[in-house]
């Protein structure tokens, strides 16, 4: 069975036992790897009502069949567990080396439950696996710790989490390889409810492919259409993700200060021209990764990986701050605590709309960038305001009265696109099972960069059908588990032929869909089983009820009833948005539908 | 009701696909799925000259009065919506790939474009070229690999994300066909220029 080692490692931080299991062939078969693999998992491992800080949550870190293949981005791997922030089946995924070299120990998974005594770090080599104490480590940041622990990017990888995680921080991430993150919906406050600060990988396995010919000839032919396409052989490696600035402050769907606008008058100031211009050192990659997006970026008093785009934005845009060094120093910050930036951003601009209504005594105020850093400080360590901050922007909110000044949907912060300028991203967020998420579908490509045609970001009816392709297409890929940005240049008919050609297992398009569609209804049914319903599957009343005041989105709110219950007709599922048991039993989930009745 | 959005987009391809001979006057449809439904082009409707009442509503999955007004290859259009994640379909007659279709089980380019976009466009066959479920199934099968499928001496189905992606690889194995029906009248020795060319033929 090429594309999967066949393993799965279980590791009890309790009773410090370290299993391994077999991978069930057919589960491999109707999952693949990654957040599919690791979404069926968590549905087996972490019943209903379980507390996701409770040593009853697990952490699954997955990796896919194509991942340490060495095709184009083969580098990712996921991490899935009920999310401490939303209370949603979670999923996050990164890249960098850690994936890569995860692979090459020999396991398709592995699974982190229980809760250490004292602090550990899990060291997984060729000599052994072995659980090793971590208090020297504990309370140390993410640089440190993973210098620490011998970070060596082909050789030794290291995963942990900062300040941030250990002090139970529901933004917090887990962070890999120095500062690539598994950022979103608090995945490393569960691993500090685990005592667990570390995971470091070295391994040699690297895995087979079924038809070596046909293996070269899609490198042939991905290489080429990343090389042909202007995003992934211009855009992105010259600009980086913050290429996006200016494009979606242009046409009008760059959140502005919580959400009150939809262009940002300083963009420019923060664009991804800017950052080049005058911060970038270099550009780096992630392992066996052609694009090249990865920024190098320094200022006076900081020097590393980022800022992305949504970072740029958060801090940015959404704060009112046209301040690029400070938004770097804000981002280096974030990956030296462990914490998600989107959410830590929006958070931030939440509280400064409350601050200047009226309903929070404080000095944040949108366009106060000298207050960035100490903020943020201050939520990793879990200081003053800074403690009501870090458990995100709904919490923060509804503490002081106002939940729908949170910008998130079921408390999960949204990302750079404001909905009412992007009719399907509108939908696509609201539907989202972790909560409002660019990476579970995104509509950029269809609304805004015309990929692979454009539509009209405007148009209502039939976006639902756009929304449900993407959303699957998404969580194949997330299964595989390769880049989305390889998507920009590559269509899904080319992973279905790689797939094929490393496992041996025949997949049209078609059936690679069909597996994104059976994570989906998965993902959807666990949901479900927390009680979560069809008045989950909205967005903040700003953006139902307040028009775009001036710009290219002027007059539009999001029309998302309509484009919600074609949906529900689209997905197979009830008027309450519950799978029927014909698209269960279509999907072989059958065995599912029980637990939701 | 329908959009007057979707509307405007089937009369451009429509028209398109008039203007290019890739259609007679009433020949060939198109469709866009929407949730559980599909808005096809009307029985007998023209394509290059499409009003509002020529778009028909009609459900994916079963049957409403919509049927008695849809193109009578809605059964196609409904198969391949069940069976591929395509959100729109065009079907048309473009007569040289149909000339091509006449002597072959499968298209392979030898020009650049079609190379880069189709790799390799199956023919397939029934006795009765549409209307049947199995001639259906077969071309819904085929489409689960391939974005273009040719029905030998009939027509090509195209599936994409919208019409315009659709159209765009109706029209490129068009100009494919074009080229290399050039080519054969040139009768020269081919001179491979691309890298991997094995390749498409195992698409």
């Amino acid at each position: 069975m090429n594309g999967w080692a066949g393993q799965i490692l279980d590791i009890d931080l309790t009773s410090g036992a370290i299993k391994t299991h077999p991978l069930d062939e057919k589960m491999a078969h109707l999952f693949l790897g990654g957040r599919g693999l690791g979404a069926r998992l968590l549905w087996d491992e972490v019943g209903p009502g379980v507390d996701a800080l409770s040593p009853e949550n697990v952490l699954i870190f997955t990796n896919g069949p194509l991942t340490a293949t060495g095709y184009q981005t083969s580098n990712r791997f996921s991490v899935t567990t009920k999310s401490p922030l939303t209370g949603t089946v979670l999923d996050a995924n990164s890249g960098g080396f850690w994936g890569m070299q995860f692979k090459k120990t020999g396991y398709d998974a592995l699974i982190v439950r229980g809760r250490a005594e004292k602090p550990v770090y899990i060291e997984i080599t060729p000599a052994g696996i072995t659980i090793k104490g971590a208090a020297a480590l504990w309370g140390k940041r993410v640089r440190e710790t993973t210098k620490a622990l011998g970070q060596n990017n082909n050789k030794r990888n290291v995963l942990c989490i900062g300040p941030a995680g250990e002090n139970l921080s529901r933004i917090a991430a887990i962070m890999n390889d120095g500062e690539r993150s598994l950022a979103r919906g608090g995945p490393g406050a569960v691993m500090g409810s685990k005592n667990l600060k570390a995971i470091v990988v070295e391994g040699k396995q690297r895995p087979d492919v079924e038809d070596p010919e046909q293996f070269k000839f899609m490198l042939y032919e991905t290489r080429k259409l990343l090389r042909a396409s202007p995003l992934t052989s211009q855009a992105l490696p010259e600009f980086g993700t913050v290429v996006m600035m200016n494009i979606v402050n242009n046409i009008g769907a760059l959140p502005t200060r919580n959400y009150q606008q939809s262009q940002f008058e300083n963009a420019e100031a923060i664009s991804g021209e800017e950052l080049t211009d005058k911060y970038l050192v270099k550009n780096a990659s992630c392992w066996a990764c052609p694009i090249g997006c990865t920024r190098i970026s320094k200022t006076d008093k900081v020097e590393g990986e980022g800022p992305e785009f949504e970072t740029t934005w958060a801090f940015g845009a959404s704060c009112g701050i046209d301040d690029l060094p400070a938004i770097i120093e804000a981002n280096a910050i974030c990956n030296d605590l462990g914490m998600d930036t989107i959410s830590a951003g929006s958070t931030i601009a939440c509280a400064m709309e409350l601050t200047e209504r009226g309903q929070l005594d404080s000095d944040l105020r949108f366009g106060r960038a000298d207050l960035l850093a100490s903020t943020l400080e201050d939520m990793g360590y879990r200081r003053g305001l800074g403690a009501e901050l870090t458990d995100g922007s709904l919490r923060f909110a509804t503490k002081y009265g106002v939940p729908e000044l949170s910008m998130s949907v079921k408390g999960l912060e949204m990302p750079a696109y404001d909905p009412r300028g992007m009719q399907g991203q509108g939908l696509l967020y609201a539907t989202s099972n972790r909560g409002a998420c660019h990476m579970r579908g995104n509509m950029l490509g269809l609304e805004v960069l015309g990929l692979p045609k454009l539509i009209d970001r405007f148009q209502v009816q039939g976006k639902s059908s756009f929304v449900i392709l993407h959303q699957n297409s998404s969580a194949a890929i997330d299964s595989l588990v390769i880049c989305k940005f390889t998507n920009m240049g590559v269509a899904d008919e080319y992973f279905a032929r790689v797939l094929s050609a490393v496992t041996g297992v025949k997949y049209a398009t078609g059936d690679l869909i069909k597996v994104g569609e059976r994570v989906w209804n998965v993902e959807r049914m666990y949901n479900l089983r927390e009680g979560f319903t069809r008045a989950d599957d909205t967005l903040p009343p700003r953006l139902l009820n307040e028009a775009v005041a001036a710009g290219p989105s002027k007059g539009w709110v999001n029309k998302l009833e309509p484009m919600l219950k074609e949906y529900y007709r689209g997905r197979g599922w009830d008027e309450q948005g519950v799978p029927k048991d014909k698209k269960l039993a279509e999907l072989q989930l059958a065995d599912l539908k029980e637990a939701v009745r | 009701m329908i959009d007057e959005r979707i509307y405007q987009q089937f009369c451009e391809i429509g028209r398109d696909l008039f203007d290019s001979n890739m259609i007679s006057s009433h020949g060939g449809n198109i469709s866009v799925r929407l949730g559980d439904r599909v808005i096809i082009k009307r029985r007998g409707a023209q394509l290059g000259r499409l009003k509002p009442h020529d778009l028909i509503e009609t459900q994916i999955e079963k049957n409403d009065s919509g049927v008695a007004l849809a193109s009578s290859e809605l059964l196609i259009h409904r198969t391949i919506y069940q069976m591929t994640p395509a959100l729109a379909i065009v079907h048309c007659h473009p007569r040289t790939a149909i000339a091509f279709s006449l002597s072959r089980d499968e298209i392979v380019p030898i020009d650049n474009e079609a190379s880069y976009l189709l790799k390799k466009v199956p023919v397939i066959w029934e006795e009765f070229a549409s209307g049947t479920p199995e001639m259906a199934k077969n071309l819904a099968t085929t489409l689960q690999s391939y974005k273009i499928v040719f029905l030998r001496g009939h027509g090509s189905f195209a599936t994409g994300q919208t019409l315009d992606e659709a159209f765009h690889w109706s029209s490129t194995l068009e100009e494919s066909c074009q080229i290399a029906l050039a080519a054969k009248i040139i009768n020269e020795p081919f001179i491979e220029y691309r890298g991997m060319s094995e390749g498409y033929k195992k698409w």
